[in-house]
């Protein structure tokens, strides 16, 4: 047990020090992963320090609605004058939180079903090849406007919407990386000795997809990001009071044409976050991508 | 490479010489006087006269016309297709004499058959507002241009003649039409204009009747166009560039901002609207009268007023909104006061952090929105956890409908503005006892009131004094019960063009312009 | 050949089956009561019952289910619950303006999209790449929505040089007799010769294309720049380098030649993103598209047209992608 430990281990990290060497060299991917850490440490700390009761539920100040930006206010005041500097930080939390849980929603449904689909083949794979062809076949976003509009619209619907639309993906790497792993001997060896196939599904096939898997979720979340903005600016997400930048872009239609901060600073907020996740993803991509290793 | 690129561009040339010479049919001049109204939602869904229960007031108005106009400022009502008109001491019989030489869309002559038809259609059809003929038993044509009607019980028929809904005449050959002719788009009224086309919903363009009634002149219009522009700040632009020439729902910050500006017009006039908050009576804890009034005295009147309308309301007075007889400045008002609404939960026996409630609100109107922004956070302040949630009409109301009480919303923010002129549109709509649940959302249900509402709309008819004495009343009572949340009286905010000239604001028509009493200067 | 164009047409049937199955489900579950809708307000119950026997809702699920099948490959989407009028009518109506943008963008896409990813992997690691990569990483980033609302501020209200939304001047509206041959408005005005109408429209298209183009400029660009440093880095193209070929003949006739199958999958795949992106952009432009359509229809809780929507887009998505697949197969290297 220790012997093959070791032996898988050490290829294993011998990898990731290549990894670290073409990040080091990666100015952009560089930048991007430096902006991702800060976005997290923001959405980590801000609710710790601005408590949602107060500075959501309770944050009012309708005297000083419509401010445009200036020492007290960076980036200006909303229609019931709170601040909207405070809103966008308040509002990484909330976006990246709703993000994270949406793709590990996805992982969880898409994983097992790819994993079962690859490993068994026959029958089964056929029914869940076909299940993600259906559901691949509605454009991007419209089966989460569909399903967000019939659950009703609020940001838990909005989640569970967006899961349900992205499984499929995963179930359909993982399933690609089932396929070949099946063949491989630890697999035939463990099946020689009667492990129960279910065993070998969750013991050996599921964590060797986790690698690339998690590689892809992370390259999402900047697509999520944007796709719970686009519901919420549809008005299938989040609800007042919430403090959701699509939602914050999406009121700030009916004031841009006196309060231009209002529109500008929370799109920008969704633009670099976004911008950072997907420069990062491109980055890892190319980093992990065996032709660039070679070289 | 370049010889392709030569080859197309060379094609492109010849073919855009050719192009050129090619007709380009004109079907009107450019200096065709049109009037551009640009609307905040559909002009108009559906264009039967006897149904049409919304939006479509604003085009139906300028197409088909009623037999009487009514002036809330002067109390007056002004003949229109009725010239002159009597009623019986009783207030049973009511007879109308009818306005000669005046043709119908198709033609045809219009005359008492078509009051006949068009009233009993409307009836039978039983939709929209048909509840305002309810009164009338039996329609005599008394002779072309005489009609009347004979009623079960009093009540006040030319307010029923006088309804921006279900009150237009229309004639007879309507009967012949398949059943759903209206819905294609089509009409057949007396109004100054005619539908010219109809784009689902999206925009509606009508053109002058040269036929009517009343004589035209040069500087009215002869095109109206009603184009659906849901953005707030298209709204604005337009009628800033003058694209538009008048357009109204504007969000306060606009008008303020529009206040300066000197190629545009800013009206403010009083409007029949007010926002109510409706209690769920019937689930707990809002079936205990003291934490109704308990939340009543948590909302924040002044601050919904200034911030969330702008300024451009006043905090209600009872249920019927200033303007409106039956309205009375007597009645009791709630203001914001969180000692009093605390101790008033506490005798109630609940305790800070213990009620968690839920009021629905129409998503896309900002005003309610703001309201319930602020309305949470006073109440978070003493402990109560409100949850607001922004639906769209048909989910609200479809909400208010569950089965089980329990399901429902516990506050129910609408809008109410009249159909037909009277306190009645409040007092029985919203507070009288339902069989069936429809516009009663806190589904309140008291006998006294009940009576007191009946009795006053008998009255209507005959003796307003009594009448108004008996909404007053009713008033009373629903406000000491705390029924619902009295919020605002909404002002409306008309802008226009300053060379768009003739309107006249009537709150018993909300919303409609009358095209045919507007002109350009030039 | 023809058994794989076969298998694929057959599975996009399937999927489509499997779409329509899934979104009329969807759609039963609203809590919503379409009968009460269909009659409007203030109706009676009496009028509501009869409107739930009319509407076919009293039915079971499965009956109801087969209704609308069959009424589906008549071509009946059944009747929009706001309006009143058949949703194939409205569909219809919808559906050109829409294409039209879909069809610039996508024309935007490829002119400018190739080129720039062409381009930037010749001269890889180069300032043009790092421009090239931030761009189309950028472009991809931006919420449509807000790029919306910016370019409507700085044109029309800053600059005052374009129109604030719609297809055509209101004016031109009354003054012309617009015409309808192929429902795309620009196509139709050349037919007919009317350049007023010509202009007029592209001067109230150029910015709903643009922001629309965005996303497939960049995601073009990203495709093709990969696929092209994949070929470029190959041995046949070293090799075609070595004989002394034409740099320009090496890059267009080969290597482009190659990266076509990549190239159509990826635009076949930006027209879906891009229809989805129309939803969020018509609005704010008031374009008469299918997009506004959806938006009203979803706020209306419209079962049928939302239905009548999702069944059209997703039809033309999967037939998308099946051509696409198909004109890969044509490459013998493609084979699944």
């Amino acid at each position: 047990m220790g012997q093959t430990l070791t032996k898988t281990l050490r290829p294993k990290i011998k990898e990731i020090q290549v990894s670290l060497y073409l990040l080091r060299r990666n100015k952009l991917t560089k930048v991007a992963l430096y902006g991702v850490i800060v976005l997290l440490l923001i959405a980590i700390i801000t609710p710790i320090l601005l408590p949602a009761e107060i500075h959501i539920n309770q944050d009012v100040n309708p005297a000083e609605k419509l401010m445009s930006p200036s020492l007290t206010h960076p980036f200006g005041t909303d229609e019931l004058g709170r601040d909207i500097f405070k809103r966008i930080l308040l509002g990484s939390t909330i976006s990246l939180r709703t993000a994270l849980i949406a793709v590990g929603m996805a992982l969880l449904i898409g994983i097992p079903l790819g994993a079962l689909a690859g490993y068994f083949g026959g029958v089964l794979d056929e029914i869940i090849m076909r299940l993600t062809d259906i559901f691949l076949g509605f454009p991007p976003l419209l089966l989460a406007i569909a399903i967000a509009s019939f659950l009703g619209p609020n940001l838990n619907n909005a989640v569970l919407a967006i899961a349900l639309s992205w499984w499929p993906w995963y179930a359909r790497i993982v399933r690609g990386q089932a396929v070949s792993l099946k063949e491989r001997q630890f697999v035939k060896a463990a099946k020689a000795i009667g492990t129960p196939p279910l065993k070998i599904v969750s013991s050996h096939i599921i964590p060797n997809c986790v690698g690339p898997i998690i590689v892809q979720a992370s390259m999402d979340i900047g697509g999520v990001i944007l796709t719970i903005a686009s519901l919420s600016f549809l008005g299938l997400g989040a609800q007042a009071p919430t403090p959701e930048w699509g939602l914050m872009v999406s009121t700030s239609r009916n004031y841009f044409l006196n309060a231009w901060w209002y529109s500008i600073f929370p799109g920008l907020a969704i633009f670099f976050t976004v911008l950072a996740f997907n420069l990062l993803g491109d980055g890892l991509r190319e980093i992990l991508d065996p032709r660039t290793r070679k070289n | 490479m370049k010889k392709l690129i030569t080859i197309l561009l060379i094609l492109t040339m010849t073919f855009s010489l050719f192009v050129g010479c090619g007709n380009e049919q004109k079907k009107a001049s450019s200096d065709v006087d049109i009037a551009y109204y640009a609307y905040s939602s559909e002009p108009i869904l559906n264009w039967d006269p006897s149904v049409m229960f919304s939006n479509g007031v604003v085009v139906l108005n300028n197409v088909y016309e009623t037999l009487l106009r009514f002036d809330p400022g002067t109390k007056e009502f002004i003949p229109v297709l009725a010239t002159e008109y009597s009623s019986s001491e009783d207030g049973l019989t009511w007879n109308f004499k009818l306005r000669e030489g005046v043709k119908f869309h198709d033609g045809s002559d219009f005359t008492a058959e078509d009051v006949k038809y068009s009233i009993e259609r409307t009836m039978a059809l039983g939709q929209g507002a048909s509840y305002i003929w309810f009164a009338v038993d039996t329609i005599d044509v008394v002779s072309d241009y005489e009609v009347q009607l004979n009623l079960m019980y009093p009540s006040a028929m030319d307010l029923a003649a006088a309804c921006p809904y279900a009150a237009f005449m229309m004639p007879t050959e309507i009967a012949d039409k398949p059943d759903n002719w209206f819905e294609g788009g089509n009409e057949i009224g007396t109004g100054p204009y005619v539908l010219e086309s109809n784009s689902m919903g999206d925009e509606v363009i009508l053109s002058s009747y040269a036929d009517y009634w009343q004589p035209w002149s040069d500087n009215q219009f002869e095109k109206v166009i009603f184009k659906k522009t849901t953005e707030t700040s298209s709204r604005r632009q337009m009628i800033e560039k003058g694209e538009a020439d008048i357009v109204s729902e504007l969000p306060s910050e606009d008008i303020e901002a529009l206040k300066d500006n000197a190629n545009v017009v800013v009206e403010s006039v009083p409007s029949f609207t007010n926002l109510l908050g409706m209690f769920n009576t019937e689930k707990a804890p809002l079936n205990d009268v003291n934490v109704r009034k308990a939340l009543s005295y948590a909302f924040p009147y002044n601050d919904v007023v200034d911030y969330a309308a702008g300024g451009y309301a006043s905090q209600s007075t009872g249920v019927v909104p200033e303007g409106m007889w039956g309205h009375s400045e007597e009645l009791m008002q709630y203001n914001l006061d969180l000692e009093k609404a605390k101790s008033l939960l506490e005798e109630a026996g609940y305790g800070e952090g213990e009620l968690k409630l839920l009021l629905t609100y129409m998503s896309g109107d900002e005003v309610e929105k703001k309201a319930a922004e602020l309305y949470k956070a006073e109440l978070s302040k003493i402990g109560v956890d409100l949850e607001i949630r922004g639906m769209n009409w048909e989910s609200q109301w479809e909400l208010s409908m569950a089965t089980n009480p329990d399901d429902r919303q516990d506050i129910f923010f609408i809008y109410w503005w009249p159909d037909i002129a009277s306190p009645y549109s409040w007092m029985y709509s919203l507070f009288h006892t339902e069989e069936s649940i429809l516009f009663n959302l806190s589904y309140y249900s008291n006998e006294t009131v009940d009576g007191l509402i009946d009795e006053a709309s008998g009255l209507g008819g005959t003796n307003i004094e009594k009448a108004e004495q008996l909404f007053v009343e009713a008033q009373e009572i629903i406000l000491d019960e705390a029924a619902a949340l009295f919020t605002i009286d909404k002002t409306v905010q008309w802008v226009q063009n300053p060379t768009f000239k003739g309107f006249v604001d009537n709150p018993a028509y909300p919303r409609v312009i009358f095209f045919y009493d507007c002109y350009r200067e030039k | 050949m023809k058994n794989y164009i076969i298998k694929r047409v057959l599975l996009g049937i399937l999927v489509l089956l499997g779409v329509t199955v899934i979104t009329f489900f969807l759609s039963r579950i609203i809590p919503s009561n379409p009968a009460a809708q269909w009659v409007g307000p203030r109706a009676t119950q009496e009028q509501i019952d009869q409107a739930t026997v009319e509407l076919g809702l009293d039915q079971s699920i499965m009956v109801q289910f087969q209704t609308y099948l069959k009424d589906l490959l008549q071509g009946d989407f059944g009747n929009s619950l706001r309006t009143k009028q058949p949703v194939t009518e409205e569909l219809k109506a919808y559906i050109p303006p829409t294409v039209e943008l879909v069809l610039i963008s996508t024309i935007l896409a490829i002119v400018i999209g190739i080129p720039l990813g062409l381009n930037s992997a010749k001269k890889k690691d180069q300032a043009l790449d790092h421009f090239c990569r931030f761009f189309s990483v950028g472009a991809v980033s931006l919420p449509t929505f807000w790029v919306a609302l910016f370019l409507q501020l700085i044109f029309f209200r800053g600059l005052g040089w374009l129109p604030l939304g719609g297809q055509l001047d209101t004016k031109i509206k009354i003054m012309y007799e617009i015409p309808n041959i192929t429902g795309l408005l620009l196509t139709d005005s050349l037919l007919t010769g009317n350049m007023t109408i010509f202009f007029d429209a592209l001067k109230h298209i150029i910015l709903p294309a643009i922001t629309i183009a965005l996303y497939p400029i960049g995601l073009v660009a990203r495709m093709t720049r990969g696929a092209m440093l994949e070929i470029l880095s190959e041995d046949y193209i070293k090799a075609a380098r070595s004989y002394g070929l034409k740099e320009r003949l090496v890059l267009w006739k080969y290597a482009l030649k190659n990266s076509l199958g990549t190239t159509v999958t990826v635009l076949a795949l930006s027209i879906g993103y891009t229809l989805v992106n129309t939803f969020l952009v018509e609005a704010i432009f008031s374009w008469p598209g299918i997009g506004s359509y959806i938006a009203t229809s979803v706020m209306a809780l419209d079962y049928p047209a939302i239905m009548g929507v999702t069944i059209f887009s997703a039809f033309s998505y999967i037939f998308l992608n099946m051509i696409a697949d198909i004109i890969i197969a044509i490459d013998p290297r493609v084979r699944v």
